[in-house]
């Protein structure tokens, strides 16, 4: 019952006009971090990772959006840029309603070139220096078991090469996977289906 | 420019047909990615010989295949065993029926016991790899992939992973079949049939657990070439049946890995041919060719009763390597259709035994002393020595085949003289004899057993089909042998 | 001989016992091969390291899980582990009846393998690490290219039930080290290094739209049947697969 519509009172005590008891309400701040994730939550992992600013994360910071994840490298000549372009495609495509709740994030599949500062120009170069873009470099082994996690595979080739899979994973904000879209330049008809249904779950 | 031509030819026919024809023709050619599904089922998988019921006239459907693989230990023939690796248990694996415009949602289960990962390639797959890559499935888990069968005819599936060969060799392959609409013709009679080459270690008939023998499989040099999976999968019991005057359909596939087979029905003519399972129909055919990783379905109209062999018409491979099958027909005889038999010469049919002398350097069997088995183990080697010896003229149950070869269950004149059997064994038999009141004038070749085989085999057959239950021992063969 | 095996895996089992506090690690001397997947035929090189001289046992795991019960088959996360993860116990704690102490364990997830290695301060080899090992017979480093050496393997593929064999039932290799065949396949720390899609027939071309790098898998000896069936096996795990015939061992710098 409220007669004063959405009125809230810093104090205990009665309400001024019906004179009903006031109630305590929940706090209802948008508190991720406070839930428990589930069991395949990727925010399992307490692998530590760099981001394209320099700040030291764990992918947990990430929670509470979605999250669209890729794995490349800077020096990457072939898949890499249309995998850039497939994410860039799959950004404009989302409604502008939804757009403040979807964070992209690139991986990177190479930690000893991929420092924060090469990645922050990557990031600018490709003209994806906004708040909704993370670049992230993580160590040796924590890539390869974030790979893992992700099913995707990739080989040094050479110092400046690798072969990899070419998949863009949809992680809801808990951190669970919900979708992956596997292939370079396919229709991404169906992986901003699933962004939007995220969202509004 | 060849093309060019007929298209003109069919160009100017149609106009003809319309202008014959004032009313619209109303057949549209449907295209069968457009075909409509309505409803799903779970298909029917069957093992071979049988196949699935006919798709008829049902509509485009969802159809929900579960195939798990295992690999497992089976019989490739009497004494010799090998790892199969199978599509659902058999070799071939389950036969598929499917009809076109079908959505296929096909389910890959690789069995937790298995070592390796396994995927499949199915011919009647338009799409990458024939759904290889969508398959591909390590053991203890699933894989899931969805196709539309957009092309009618009878096609292969096999395992696609690598090494390719290795996985074909050992069993993983069979057939698919996509029906047109409305299904094929309806026949009396159905059956799945699908040859295959196989390389073990030791040569053919080498007794025990044989590996996989990749030299040999490179060489294509085949130990074994059998329909369904083992030598003997359809002969004796195993034997496929029709009845006077039925159609009888066979879907015929080839796995290989290698060779190519002459499929051929002894006795009869296929009255008609899908050649290489396709919408080619050839009629009369005598042997047709089926390449590996190729199928044609066969059909044709048994007149006569009586047991039709179906073989590679690349002979030795039948009568020596396996690929031997057998149609019993049963019902009451044509005498204008086929006369019967007029005895006058000599047949000799070959078992798998090759009949020659003992080969000194491979039987050189020192002096041992034979240490007596037991009757138990008796029975199986002896049965084991029957069926690959003496199964082809004197039967699974020694019933024998009148007028040609006597039978050897309930025989008057086996139980009557145990020596004198032991010695047609060892040193064959010609002229005329009467058991059970019926004359035989035959020949027996001397066959090329150990002692201990002929003690064995003899004493199989005695404590079998009624006989006297005389335990034939090692050394009253060696007795029988000595006065000779 | 059969008797001979057998007692010689007693003794090695009383070994074992004796050495239960620690399980022995060898010395592997670095240099330089052509694995089978070589990139162009590049050699690999590799450097000294120490491996374990047999796989993890199911008792080294078992007290592995007691002590860090998050890897419990009740705890671990489903993130890191398959429903199958260590499904033939009796319990969280407990073997099974038919489970032998010094078997090989199995039916254990990369994240569990990986974790196990790291709780001993070592690591997983990597897949040229362990397959340098694994290309050597009882008296040569490297037997590739003989034919009794591919045999072995070969025929470990259609043997049934390995893996409730105990460690030290197969050969002792160059380097002293058992079972890297004939007994169970083990994880390595890149498996996911191995690109190979199951579509066999792909895997051999050079598709310079699906890799980066242009030379994505090609072997440089195709006849080698009995190496290609462990990539093959690499590339169809994914991280938390959990296998009945897998188990791992450790290495250390």
């Amino acid at each position: 019952m409220k007669c004063e519509g959405e009125k809230i009172y810093a104090d205990e005590g009665s309400c001024p006009i019906c004179k009903m008891d006031l109630q305590p309400i929940e706090e209802e701040v948008k508190n991720f971090s406070l839930e428990e994730i589930t069991e395949t939550s990727i925010f399992n992992l307490t692998s530590k990772w760099n981001t394209e600013e320099g700040e030291e994360i764990t992918l947990k910071k990430l929670k509470g959006k979605t999250l669209v994840m890729v794995m490349i490298y800077t020096t990457c000549k072939a898949a890499c840029p249309r995998l850039v372009a497939d994410m860039r495609n799959i950004e404009v495509k989302i409604p502008a309603e939804f757009k403040n709740e979807v964070q992209y994030i690139m991986v990177s599949i190479d930690p000893k070139n991929d420092t924060p500062k090469r990645l922050k120009e990557f990031a600018i170069e490709n003209l994806m220096d906004d708040e909704k873009w993370t670049f992230l470099q993580g160590t040796e082994d924590g890539v390869r078991e974030f790979a893992n996690v992700l099913a995707v595979k990739y080989k040094k080739i050479s110092p400046l090469d690798f072969s990899h899979s070419n998949i863009i994973s949809v992680f809801n904000p808990q951190g669970d996977l919900v979708h992956q879209q596997e292939g370079l330049g396919v229709d991404n008809k169906i992986t901003i289906e699933k962004i939007i249904e995220t969202v509004k779950k | 420019m060849n093309i060019l031509k007929t298209l003109g030819i069919i160009i100017t026919s149609l106009l003809l047909i319309s202008c014959n024809k004032n009313e619209k023709n109303e057949i549209a050619i449907v295209d069968p990615a457009e075909i409509y599904i309505k409803g799903t089922i779970d298909a029917e998988l069957t093992s071979p010989p049988f196949v699935p019921a006919p798709v008829g006239n049902r509509v485009a459907k969802k159809l929900l295949v579960n195939m798990e693989i295992i690999e497992k230990e089976g019989t490739m023939s009497d004494g010799v065993t090998y790892v199969y690796w199978t599509f659902g248990g058999s070799v071939p694996g389950s036969f598929i029926r499917t009809r076109i415009g079908d959505v296929v949602e096909f389910t890959l289960s690789n069995h937790p016991d298995n070592k390796l990962p396994h995927n499949i390639d199915l011919h009647a797959v338009t799409g990458p790899g024939g759904g290889a890559e969508s398959s591909f499935v390590a053991p203890g888990q699933q894989k899931t992939f969805s196709f539309k069968t957009l092309n009618p005819g009878l096609y292969v599936y096999h395992c696609a992973t690598a090494p390719v060969g290795m996985h074909i060799a050992n069993g993983m392959y069979g057939l698919i079949l996509v029906e047109p609409e409305g299904g094929l013709p309806p026949v009396d009679k159905e059956y799945y049939i699908m040859q295959g080459d196989f390389y073990t270690k030791g040569a053919n008939g080498e007794r025990g657990l044989q590996a996989f023998d990749m030299n040999k499989a490179i060489k294509e040099d085949a130990d074994y070439v059998v329909f369904n999976g083992k030598v003997g999968a359809l002969t004796g019991d195993n034997a496929i049946t029709a009845n006077v005057g039925e159609t009888v359909r066979l879907f015929v596939g080839n796995g290989g890995p290698n060779l190519t087979s002459s499929f051929h029905v002894i006795g009869e003519i296929f009255d008609n041919v899908h050649i290489e399972g396709g919408s080619t129909i050839s009629k009369n055919i005598q042997t047709t060719s089926i390449p590996a990783g190729g199928a044609a379905i066969v059909d044709f109209k048994v007149d006569v009763p009586g047991t039709f062999i179906l073989v590679d018409h690349a002979i030795f491979r039948a009568f020596n390597k396996g690929a031997l099958g057998m149609l019993k027909v049963s019902g009451k005889e044509n005498k204008t259709l086929y006369s019967g038999v007029k005895q006058e010469g000599i047949y000799h049919p070959e078992g798998s035994t090759i009949q020659t002398m003992p080969d000194e350097n491979g039987k050189k069997t020192a002096e041992v002393k034979v240490v007596e088995k037991s009757l138990t183990q008796k029975m199986k080697d002896g049965k084991q020595v029957y069926m690959n010896t003496c199964f082809a003229c004197h039967q699974s149950e020694g019933q024998g085949i009148e007028g040609a070869f006597p039978p050897l269950a309930k025989s008057d004149y086996l139980n009557a003289d145990v020596k004198r059997s032991i010695g047609i064994v060892l040193n064959g038999k010609t002229g005329e004899i009467t058991v059970n009141g019926k004359k035989y004038n035959s020949v027996m070749t001397k066959q090329t057993l150990t002692e201990v085989e002929v003690a064995d085999v003899m004493t199989y057959i005695y404590n079998s089909w009624g006989n006297n239950k005389t335990n034939v021992t090692v050394d009253l063969v060696k007795q029988v042998k000595n006065k000779n | 001989m059969k008797t001979i095996v057998r007692l010689a895996v007693t003794m090695l089992f009383l070994n074992s016992i004796i050495a239960n506090c620690q399980p022995k690690m060898v010395k592997i001397k670095g240099g330089t091969y052509i694995p089978l997947y070589g990139t162009n035929n590049q050699k690999v090189t590799i450097d000294n390291f120490y491996i374990d001289v047999y796989p993890v046992t199911n008792q080294e795991f078992l007290e592995f899980v007691k002590k860090h019960p998050e890897w419990k088959r009740s705890k671990a996360l489903k993130l890191f582990v398959d429903d199958n993860y260590l499904n033939d116990w009796k319990s969280d704690t407990i073997l099974n009846t038919n489970q032998n102490l010094q078997s090989p364990i199995t039916s254990i997830s990369w994240f569990a393998a990986k974790n196990y290695c790291e709780a001993q301060n070592k690591r997983l080899p990597t897949v040229d690490e362990w397959e340098y090992v694994a290309m050597s017979n009882e008296n040569m480093p490297d037997a590739r290219t003989l034919k009794n050496y591919n045999e072995f393997i070969l025929s470990w593929y259609e043997k049934p039930k390995t893996n409730i064999q105990t460690i030290g039932s197969t050969f002792q290799n160059y380097w002293k080290v058992y079972d890297m065949h004939g007994l169970v396949w083990e994880w390595t720390s890149d498996f996911n290094a191995v690109l190979i899609s199951g579509e066999s027939r792909k895997d051999v071309d050079k598709d310079n739209d699906l890799f980066c790098g242009s030379a994505a898998v090609n072997a440089t000896d195709l006849m080698n049947y009995a190496a290609f069936m462990r990539y093959a096996i690499r590339g169809s795990l994914k991280a938390k697969y959990t296998m009945k015939n897998l188990g791992f061992r450790c290495v250390k710098d």
